[in-house]
């Protein structure tokens, strides 16, 4: 019992107490990279946006949050519409 | 060379030297659809004269696939012209316009350009540019990108109306640049830079 307690307490403190946000989006008309540097450069200026991945290769945006932080769908969307790109979906992971 | 419109808020400074002359353009994208700025050119080899002033370029269709993509630009100025030829130089009103039009996949490369100028006493002319190109492999977004292109360029009011180049398209990042040894010796080098 006082075993089971005391792990309980470990997994307790151990769990982060601010978690970031992976938003993966599927990207089409992603092909010349010279091009897409535009969506970096768009999602850097956001203070939300810890790290921008681009993959031409699976049409990927992915986005690692800062810790508390997020991006709505919506914002999403129009920087990557503006930097000339169409947006078929978008998923989260914590 | 490169699109006429990058990303909302980006800046684009494009140079060109090759068979028609010497350009320098800077553009500044308002939205997905239009850039303004400036472009500036010296014709060479035929009417010898230098043009320049104010552009505004606009997306007229994109068509944004699962493995390509596809843009119908225009690309619209007016401005000065200065008659280079031997004898008194004078300012003349210029205009001049364009379409192009493109599709490319990580693989293949095409382009067509219809430019129209109007030089008042000076040149009232059409040329027209195509392109195809491939990747000799496929590079993703942090590799260095290289293409081998074919571009040919008719343009009637030169002195060699039409001119085949093949070239070589390297860029890395922001940066673009391409050379090339036009059909008639004459050395080819444009560079695009991303802000």
């Amino acid at each position: 019992m006082r075993y089971t307690l005391s792990m309980a307490i470990m997994l307790v403190h151990a769990a982060p107490v601010a978690h970031a946000e992976t938003i993966i989006a599927t990207v089409n008309g992603m092909v010349c990279a010279f091009c897409a540097t535009g969506i970096e450069k768009s999602f850097k200026k956001q203070s939300a946006v810890a790290e921008i991945l681009v993959d031409l290769e699976h049409k990927k945006v992915t986005v690692h949050t800062k810790p508390e932080r997020t991006l709505d769908d919506t914002l999403v969307t129009k920087l990557i519409t503006d930097a000339g790109y169409a947006v078929v979906g978008i998923e989260r992971r914590p | 060379m490169a699109k006429p419109i990058s990303y909302v808020g980006g800046t684009m400074l494009m140079q060109e030297a090759d068979e028609t002359g010497y350009s320098l353009a800077a553009d500044y994208t308002l939205s997905p659809k239009l850039a303004v700025g400036v472009f500036g050119k010296k014709e060479i080899k035929g009417d010898r004269y230098s043009f320049g002033g104010p552009q505004v370029n606009t997306l007229l269709k994109r068509w944004n696939l699962p493995d390509g993509q596809g843009n119908i630009f225009t690309m619209t100025g007016v401005g000065i012209a200065r008659d280079n030829n031997p004898g008194p130089s004078r300012s003349h009103f210029a205009a001049w316009t364009g379409v192009l039009a493109d599709y490319e996949t990580r693989r293949i490369f095409t382009s067509y350009e219809l430019r129209l100028m109007y030089a008042d006493n000076i040149e009232k002319a059409a040329w027209q540019r195509a392109r195809v190109g491939f990747a000799p492999y496929l590079a993703n977004y942090n590799d260095v990108n290289t293409w081998l292109m074919i571009q040919v360029d008719h343009h009637p009011a030169k002195d060699r109306t039409t001119v085949v180049t093949p070239l070589v398209r390297v860029f890395y990042k922001t940066f673009l640049a391409e050379a090339g040894i036009s059909s008639h010796g004459r050395l080819m080098f444009n560079w695009v830079q991303q802000f």
